[in-house]
């Protein structure tokens, strides 16, 4: 395939054979895929437990070795570090997982029984919401609810495909240990579990798949876990999220496992209450609903395309749900002291879920 | 399968070497192509693919009946149930919830209890540009400047994988024509491809979604969190985020395209550029424009039947348009903002025309022709290249020009200079409050922040967050020839050293991009 040096476009462009195209683009994936080895490990091992994971492994794993030797790894780390961004790559601990923590004794741990300190206007009750992209949409219109009341500071932070099955993925406990430090919250709403649904690794390296005996125990340690961080970092209440109706029977059958787990967990734990969203997604029959009517009978869409995923006003009627439950505890005007609603913060919270004013 | 992924790196190097070497034998690289752009297709979801096998024979089958029909009347009817069976699928999956849930609750407003089905409907991914591509099929058979194609060759049409998603909106009559004979190998725009693909790439990550993380989604879910001033850059954020995020996928549909050897219809000409409400939609979606155009507003009547049926045609171009985008009141909303906006114009220049004929006595046949961009009344089926008749102005001055005395006639609505282009993406700006807000209430709540909270700038507003912003609106400025020249250097390089260049690019994408790739805005239409 000679190349025409005669057709040219303007500006003297030179169109080129596919020939030449070719060689460019399998240089261009070649060499960028060098470069990006660190990274495309990161993302092969984000991936579930599984064959999918090892084959991509199998395949990134001897790029990104052979890319280090070569030093064609540099050029993306040290444009990251001059540019202050995370370097490309896995972190070097690869699996993050802790034995469980204390039940109690934390300085910061109430009892959870004691009365509720009352908010009023300039000591408003922190709120953090954090959970998966499940709680976007609900967090966003929590968010807004909480604006309204004045009383309430909300804090919203949700991570895309994260939960508390990958803490290789996003470290979620230490995401709450550091946020309860910074942002000090005296309730708490979280919401995980629709990207838990696959193995979890332990400490001995042991991976249990999800349907598996000692999958439901390995994650129920986690959920307490998670309640430990919080209720030692001080936080009164937590409203622990479930998963809603799900349209895909086998993925519903899934959900449900997670659910009972942290209904259960919340039962057994004074100041944690579960929020039930599947009954509240599910029609008159307990089936699965995309539109659902409103507080005024009106019809509502209230998952989206995707069937899994809330609406806005979706989200808003599993936010004014979790709101009926906040308003209760720290609004009502039963009983509850005058003390400050939460205790002073002693770090920033991260910059990615910093409150608004 | 999203174009910044891995995966469909892989994908496109195996069809652009599969292409390639059966484009000699039509008969195997037809079916070829087909095979592609169905894997591709079917990525998302596999059942999607019976909605294009089906699209591609019910919609072969009508063309081919009106084709072999000789009287007008029949045709007319073949014409109409071709489009009430397209325009039938697309209300099914894209407006049967929006329908029924507001017929529901119009009767609810009267305390009636309708017990109509909600389905649960799985929107097929790019139904609207499908919808379209095929009705320009059978409408310019219709009108016989088209004739109808072989199967295979329409099937590739229908599914053709870079532009099934988003467009651009590729008209049966530019691309069967394509398929008529082999691409030439030995001519591929590879710069300008290349060019296209990674501009792309760094609109869609760099600044797109940058954009929308940083601020815009924040800003149109939880207003009440932003300062006024951040409401503020946010909405604008969000005018640039929808720009880069369109185009983006735009041109990397087109760079794939040329790679192939194909040419797809320019989109978008800078449409932050606009002098006028009319201007941005020579510059905006051209493909939609045109279609709108073509199929829509001419047949509606155009501007024939005198100027107060013009401006209802326009609005109800518009606002169909609007609709076309979502189901949701909002987007009705949406276009009937431009609907409106564009009769203002209109009637603006139909004033001065006016005025401009009783002192210079213009002849009528001037008038007519006069380009009012969106709004021309081109021949039925005539392809007028919007953007070619729009010089860098924004306008045109063209039709006074041609009388004898040549007075001009400024058929731009505002003139030209800074102040039309503020106002022009100020309205803009305004409007796609209500395109990407989920309800009015949300839309208001927007605009309400912007006057409750103006005591401190907000940390959401950042250098980094404006920079990217002048950045968005800035690449609009850079004049073509710049490009061009810059297209035309890379186009002399060593295939080697091209190749070189595109993976320090492809490493400083991964770097600054985001962690993983987010959807393009408009697949959901």
């Amino acid at each position: 395939m000679d190349e025409r040096d005669t057709d040219r476009l303007p500006l003297g462009r030179r169109r080129r054979t596919a020939a030449s195209a070719l060689i460019a683009i399998v240089v261009a994936l070649v060499v960028g895929a060098f470069f990006n080895a660190p990274a495309m490990k990161k993302t092969a091992m984000e991936m579930p437990f599984g064959g999918a994971r090892s084959f991509k492994l199998a395949l990134v794993g001897p790029l990104a070795t052979v890319s280090h030797w070569l030093f064609l790894d540099r050029p993306a780390r040290l444009t990251a570090e001059a540019l202050g961004r995370p370097a490309p790559g896995p972190p070097p601990v690869q699996v993050v997982v802790r034995p469980s923590a204390p039940p109690s004794g934390k300085p910061g741990r109430v009892d959870p029984r004691k009365p509720l300190p009352r908010p009023y206007p300039g000591h408003p009750v922190h709120l953090y919401i954090a959970g998966d992209s499940m709680a976007g949409i609900p967090g966003m219109a929590l968010v807004n609810l909480s604006n309204k009341t004045h009383l309430i500071k909300p804090l919203l932070d949700y991570r895309i495909s994260s939960g508390l099955a990958r803490p290789d993925f996003f470290d979620w406990p230490a995401q709450l240990q550091a946020q309860t430090q910074a942002f000090a919250p005296g309730a708490v709403v979280v919401m995980f579990g629709a990207n838990d649904r696959q193995g979890l690794q332990t400490a001995s390296g042991k991976v249990y798949w999800f349907g598996q005996h000692g999958w439901t125990g390995e994650y129920r340690r986690r959920v307490r876990e998670a309640i430990a961080i919080l209720q030692d970092g001080g936080v009164r209440r937590i409203y622990w999220v479930g998963q809603p109706i799900m349209p895909n029977q086998t993925f519903n059958r899934q959900i449900r496992v997670i659910n009972d787990i942290y209904r259960t967990e919340a039962a057994r734990h004074p100041g944690v209450e579960y929020v039930d969203s599947y009954s509240l997604f599910s029609n008159g029959r307990g089936d699965y609903a995309q539109y659902l009517p409103g507080a005024g009978g009106q019809m509502q869409q209230v998952r989206e395309q995707d069937g899994e995923h809330f609406t806005y006003a979706g989200g808003l009627r599993l936010a004014q749900a979790v709101m009926t439950l906040v308003k209760k505890d720290w609004l009502s005007k039963n009983g509850g002291t005058t003390a400050p609603a939460s205790p002073q913060p002693s770090a920033k919270p991260s910059p990615a879920a910093t409150p608004k004013p | 399968m999203l174009f910044p992924t891995f995966t469909f790196a892989i994908f496109f190097l195996l069809v652009f070497v599969g292409s390639w070497l059966l484009m000699p034998r039509q008969g195997l690289w037809k079916p070829f192509i087909l095979l592609a752009s169905v894997v591709f297709y079917g990525w998302w979801d596999w059942r999607f693919v019976f909605l294009l096998a089906f699209s591609a024979v019910a919609n072969q089958f009508f063309a081919k009946a009106i084709e072999g029909t000789a009287t007008l009347a029949a045709r007319k009817w073949l014409l109409a149930a071709t489009v009430a069976v397209n325009l039938g699928v697309l209300g099914w999956f894209k407006y049967y919830g929006f329908f029924v849930t507001s017929a529901v609750n119009a009767l609810h407003a009267f305390h009636l209890n309708a017990d109509l089905p909600l389905l649960r409907i799985v929107l097929p991914i790019g139904i609207s540009f499908l919808t379209f591509r095929v009705l320009s099929y059978a409408i310019d058979v219709y009108r016989g400047t088209l004739r109808t194609s072989s199967m295979m060759d329409f099937a590739v049409y229908v599914a053709f994988f870079p532009y099934t998603l988003a467009g651009p909106i590729a008209r049966a009559s530019e691309f069967l024509p394509q398929l008529a004979a082999p691409r030439d190998p030995r001519r591929i725009d590879t710069s300008r491809a290349f060019f296209l693909i990674f501009g792309g790439l760094v609109k869609k990550m760099l600044l797109a979604d940058y954009l929308a993380t940083h601020i815009v989604n924040g800003v149109f879910t939880t207003p009440g969190s932003y300062t006024s001033l951040e409401t503020l850059v946010g909405i604008v954020a969000y005018s640039v985020q929808i720009y880069c995020d369109f185009s983006a996928y735009a041109d990397i549909a087109i760079g794939v395209s040329l790679l192939l050897g194909f040419e797809l219809p320019d989109n978008f000409n800078a449409p932050y550029t606009a002098v006028s409400v009319q201007d941005f939609w020579r510059r905006w979606h051209m493909t939609l424009s045109r279609w709108l155009r073509d199929y829509l507003y001419i047949p509606l009547g155009g501007n024939r039947r005198g100027q107060i049926r013009t401006y209802v045609n326009l609005f109800l171009t518009m606002v169909l348009g609007g609709l076309w985008h979502g189901a949701g009141w909002t987007f009705v909303f949406w276009g009937a903002l431009y609907g409106g906006a564009l009769v203002v114009e209109h009637r603006r220049i139909d004033v001065r025309k006016a005025r401009f004929k009783r002192r210079r006595a213009l002849p009528e046949a001037d008038a007519d022709t006069a380009d009012l961009g969106f709004a021309a009344a081109a021949p039925a089926g005539a392809f007028a290249d919007a953007s070619a008749a729009a010089p860098d102005s924004g306008g045109s001055a063209a039709a006074a020009a041609r009388s004898p005395g040549a007075v001009e006639l400024d058929t731009r609505p505002w003139g030209g200079g800074v102040w039309p282009r503020v106002g022009t993406f100020a309205f803009v700006t305004f409007a796609w409050v209500f395109f990407r807000s989920a309800s009015f209430g949300a839309a208001l709540s927007v605009f309400g922040q912007l006057f409750r909270h103006w005591g401190s700038i907000g940390a959401a507003v950042t250098p980094a967050l404006l920079l990217v912003i002048v950045v968005g609106i800035g690449i609009q400025y850079v004049p073509r020839s710049f490009t061009e020249r810059a297209e035309a250097g890379f186009s002399v390089l060593n295939p080697l050293l091209q190749g070189l260049v595109l993976a320090l690019g492809f490493m400083l994408l991964d770097v600054l991009g985001p962690a993983g790739p987010a959807s393009f805005l408009y697949f959901k239409f």
